[in-house]
C-alpha cells in the first residue's frame, strides 16, 4: 500500500512499516523525556474535548479529526498499546487495537494538519501539551522516512550541504547582498549601516531565517540600522549564518544537529551571543534549547533582536521618531516567541514609540492563535489551501476585524503565511510587514550614520 | 441485609480502601521516580517553576474556566467540588474513619452536606449533559468517561436517599447497602481510571515541561540504537 498525504514525500519504504514505526517509537521514548509524560497523559486524558475550542484549525473546519485531543488519541493509542503493561495484557485478554499501515498513514496526515502552535495546552484542565505529542509523532515518523518533502531538502541542504543554510546561499552571495543591502539603504533611506561578517571577539552573532537575506531586504536592513545605531558589537558568521531550523518541526535529532552548527559558529568566533532575528522558531529553537545541546550552562545566551531593540530604546541609546508611521497597524504574535510569554510586550512598546494608530488583535499574547502556518505547514507549497481558508482563517477574521492596512510579524514563516493569507481571504489592502521594517523611517540616525547623499524616496515609503 | 451493610462497610471498605490508598501512593510514586529521573537526564534542568505553578493553579481556582463552554464549565467545578468534598467531609464517613483510626477531622454539618450532595447530583447531570450535548466532547468519548459518571451518580444519589429514608423509593437499607457497594467500587477504581488525577494532577503541567527538555545526548543515542549514526540527511 503506498502511503497518501496531502503533502509531498520522497520516496517512502514501506516494508514493514509498522514494526519499523515501533522500533523508532521504542528508541526514542528509550533515550528521550516523553515517556513518562505519555504515560501521565494516556492514563489521565479526561476527553472533555475542551482543547476544540482553543484550536483554529479545528475552528475553521469542524471536523472531528481537528481536536487537538482526537489527534493525539491517535499516538497515545500505540503508545498505550505497545509500551504499557496494561496494553500488552489487553492484548492478551482482549481485542487489541493494532498499529497498521493505515493508522500510520493516519499520523502522517493529521500531524501535519496540526500548526504546533500549543494553543489548545492554555485551555486543556490538565494541561496536556498536544503539540508535545505532534512534536514526537512527527519525530518517529521521521524516522521511518514520512517527512514533508519541503521541510527534508531545506534540512537536507543546511546539515550536509555546500553552503549549510535552507535557502542555499554561497557564502559570496551572502557578502554581495550584505552589500547590496548597505547601499540600497544609504540611497533609500539616507543611512548608513554595516553589516560586518566574521568580526572575531562581537558580542553578538547574527542569525536572521537565512530567507530573509533573499525576500526580507527591508527587515535585515532595519535589523542592521537598529545595531549600527547603537553601536553594537555584533558580526554574521560566514561559515554559518542561518536561524532556521525545521528540526523543531520534526525531529529532535535535527534539532540537535542544526542548533550545534549555530553554536560553534558562535565558538569559532570567539563570541558570547547569538542574536536571533525576527523569527519565531529560529528565536525559540535557540532560546530553548541551547542550553540542552549547546553545552548546558556555558552555551550562549539567546537574544531575540526585539529584546535587544527594545532594551536599546529604553536606555535612550536608540532615537525613533514619534508617531511617524501613521496608517492603522496591527501586531501578530508569532507562536514560538509568544506563548511562553517570553516575547509579547517588547514589540508593541516599540511599535507604540512609532505608530498613531496602533490596534491590538483579540487574542492576543500568550494567547494568540497561530497564523495557521507553524510547524513548519508554511514551507509545505502544496497544502495552502488547506493552510489559508482552514488553519489561517481565524487570523483573517481577525485582522479584518482591527481594521488595520498594515500587520506587523517578526517572523519569516509568519509573514509569508500572512501574506497568503491575506491574499486568500480577500484582505487585498493589507500590507504584512516586519517590525524592524517599521524603524527604517522611524530611526533618528547619529550624525555617524548619515549618509551624504539622502534618499529621494524617504517620504514616499515612510508610512 | 445488616449483615451485608456490616460487611460492605468493614472489611470490603477496608480492602478497598487499602487497594485505593497504596495503589495512589504507587502512582504517585512512579511519577516522582520517572520525572526526577527525566529531569536528571535533561541537558537543561532549569525549570520555569513559577510559570509552571501558575498553569497548574489556574484549574484548580477557577481562573479560566469560563473562558469556554461556560455552563459545561461550572457543572464540572461544581462537580469536582462536591466529589471530593461530600465524601472527605460527610459526618457518618467520617465516623467510618474513625471506628479504625481517632484523627481530628472536621465535618460538614448535615445541612450543608445535602446541599452540597444535591449540588453535586445536578452537576454530575451537567457533566453528563455536556458530553451528550457538546459535538467535540461527544465524539472524543469512550466508555470509561460514562462509566465512570454513572458510578458517581450512583454513590451519589443511593447515599443521599438512603439518609432521607422518607424519600427513598424503597428500603433504604438497600440503598445503603448500594451506596457503600458502589463507593468501595470507585475506590478501587481510582488509582486504575482516569480518577487518577485525583493525585497525579498537580504533577501534569511539570511533566509537559519536562518533556521539552530533551537529554543532551537523546539525538545521537536515538541514531545509535536505529543504526544511523553518520547517516546524511
Amino acid at each position: 500500500m503506498a502511503l497518501t498525504t496531502s503533502y509531498y514525500m520522497e520516496a517512502v519504504d514501506t516494508r514493514d512499516l509498522p514494526q519499523r514505526f515501533l522500533e523508532a517509537f521504542a528508541a526514542i521514548l528509550a533515550h528521550s523525556n516523553y515517556a513518562p509524560v505519555l504515560d501521565l497523559y494516556a492514563r489521565m486524558s479526561t476527553r472533555c474535548g475542551r482543547c476544540a475550542a482553543s484550536c483554529p484549525v479545528y475552528e475553521a473546519s469542524c471536523d472531528p479529526r481537528d481536536i487537538p485531543c482526537s489527534r493525539s488519541k491517535l499516538l497515545l493509542d500505540v503508545f498505550s498499546r505497545y509500551f504499557t503493561p496494561l496494553g500488552a495484557l489487553k492484548a492478551r485478554f482482549g481485542t487489541p487495537f493494532t498499529l497498521t499501515e493505515a493508522h500510520i498513514n493516519t499520523l502522517a496526515e493529521e500531524l501535519y494538519r496540526c500548526t504546533a502552535c500549543r494553543r489548545c495546552k492554555l485551555e486543556c484542565p490538565l494541561g496536556i501539551d498536544h503539540a508535545m505529542i505532534t512534536h514526537l509523532g512527527r519525530w518517529v515518523l521521521a524516522e521511518i522516512g514520512i517527512v514533508p518533502k519541503a521541510l527534508k531538502v531545506a534540512v537536507r541542504e543546511q546539515l550536509d550541504g555546500k553552503t549549510h543554510n535552507t535557502s542555499a546561499i554561497p557564502e559570496a552571495a551572502l557578502r554581495d547582498t550584505c552589500e547590496f543591502l548597505t547601499d540600497d539603504c544609504r540611497d533609500t533611506w539616507g543611512m548608513k549601516i554595516e553589516f560586518p561578517i566574521d568580526r572575531e571577539g562581537s558580542e553578538y552573532v547574527f542569525f536572521p531565517a537565512v530567507s530573509d537575506y533573499l525576500l526580507e531586504p527591508d527587515t535585515l536592513m532595519g535589523n542592521a540600522a537598529v545595531l549600527t545605531a547603537t553601536n553594537a558589537s555584533w558580526t554574521i558568521g560566514s561559515k554559518y549564518f542561518d536561524g532556521i531550523n525545521y528540526g523543531l518541526f520534526y525531529s529532535d535529532r535535527m534539532l540537535d544537529r542544526i542548533l550545534q552548527q549555530e553554536v560553534a559558529e558562535v565558538r569559532r568566533l570567539g563570541a558570547r551571543k547569538i542574536l536571533i532575528g525576527e523569527c519565531g522558531h529560529a528565536s525559540r529553537s535557540a532560546k530553548f534549547f541551547a542550553r540542552t545541546f549547546g553545552g548546558g550552562r556555558d552555551a550562549p545566551e539567546v537574544v531575540n533582536i526585539m529584546e535587544y531593540t527594545l532594551k536599546a530604546l529604553r536606555e535612550g541609546r536608540l532615537a525613533l521618531k514619534p508617531g511617524v508611521i501613521g496608517e492603522r497597524l496591527t501586531y501578530h504574535d508569532p507562536c514560538n516567541l509568544a506563548r511562553s510569554g517570553w516575547v509579547v510586550d517588547q514589540p508593541r512598546e516599540i511599535l507604540r514609540a512609532v505608530c498613531s494608530d496602533f490596534v491590538d488583535m483579540t487574542p492576543r499574547g500568550r494567547e494568540n492563535y497561530c497564523c495557521g502556518g507553524g510547524g513548519g505547514s508554511v514551507s509545505i507549497d502544496e497544502i495552502r489551501k488547506f493552510r489559508t481558508l482552514v488553519g489561517g482563517k481565524t487570523k483573517a477574521e481577525q485582522i479584518r476585524r482591527t481594521g488595520a492596512t498594515v500587520v506587523v510579524a517578526p517572523c519569516a514563516n509568519c509573514k509569508k503565511q500572512l501574506r497568503e493569507v491575506c491574499e486568500d481571504n480577500g484582505l487585498k489592502d493589507v500590507r504584512v510587514v516586519g517590525l524592524h521594517d517599521l524603524l527604517l523611517p522611524a530611526l533618528q540616525p547619529p550624525a555617524s550614520m548619515r549618509a551624504e547623499k539622502p534618499a529621494a524616496g524617504d517620504a514616499a515609503k515612510g508610512a | 441485609m445488616d449483615a451485608w451493610i456490616t460487611l460492605a462497610r468493614g472489611p470490603i471498605f477496608r480492602i478497598s480502601l487499602a487497594v485505593c490508598v497504596l495503589g495512589l501512593l504507587y502512582r504517585v510514586g512512579v511519577a516522582c521516580y520517572s520525572l526526577l529521573r527525566a529531569w536528571r537526564n535533561a541537558g537543561d534542568r532549569v525549570l520555569p517553576i513559577r510559570a509552571i505553578a501558575r498553569a497548574t493553579l489556574d484549574w484548580v481556582l477557577p481562573r479560566r474556566l469560563l473562558r469556554a463552554r461556560p455552563l459545561y464549565s461550572i457543572a464540572s467545578f461544581a462537580f469536582h467540588v462536591g466529589i471530593l468534598a461530600v465524601p472527605l467531609f460527610l459526618a457518618g464517613h467520617v465516623a467510618l474513619v474513625r471506628q479504625d483510626v481517632s484523627i481530628p477531622w472536621p465535618t460538614l454539618p448535615p445541612l450543608a452536606a445535602d446541599a452540597l450532595t444535591l449540588v453535586a447530583l445536578a452537576a454530575v447531570a451537567g457533566v453528563v449533559l455536556g458530553r451528550a450535548l457538546t459535538p467535540e466532547s461527544r465524539a472524543l468519548t469512550q466508555t470509561q468517561d460514562v462509566v465512570v459518571l454513572v458510578l458517581l451518580f450512583g454513590v451519589l444519589a443511593a447515599g443521599f436517599l438512603a439518609s432521607h429514608p422518607v424519600l427513598a423509593p424503597f428500603d433504604a437499607r438497600a440503598l445503603l447497602l448500594v451506596h457503600v457497594l458502589l463507593g468501595d467500587l470507585v475506590l478501587v477504581l481510582t488509582p486504575l481510571t482516569k480518577i487518577v488525577h485525583c493525585v497525579l494532577f498537580p504533577f501534569m503541567q511539570l511533566a509537559g515541561e519536562i518533556g521539552w527538555h530533551f537529554p543532551a545526548e537523546s539525538g545521537r543515542h536515538v541514531a545509535l540504537a536505529l543504526g544511523k549514526e553518520g547517516e546524511r540527511v
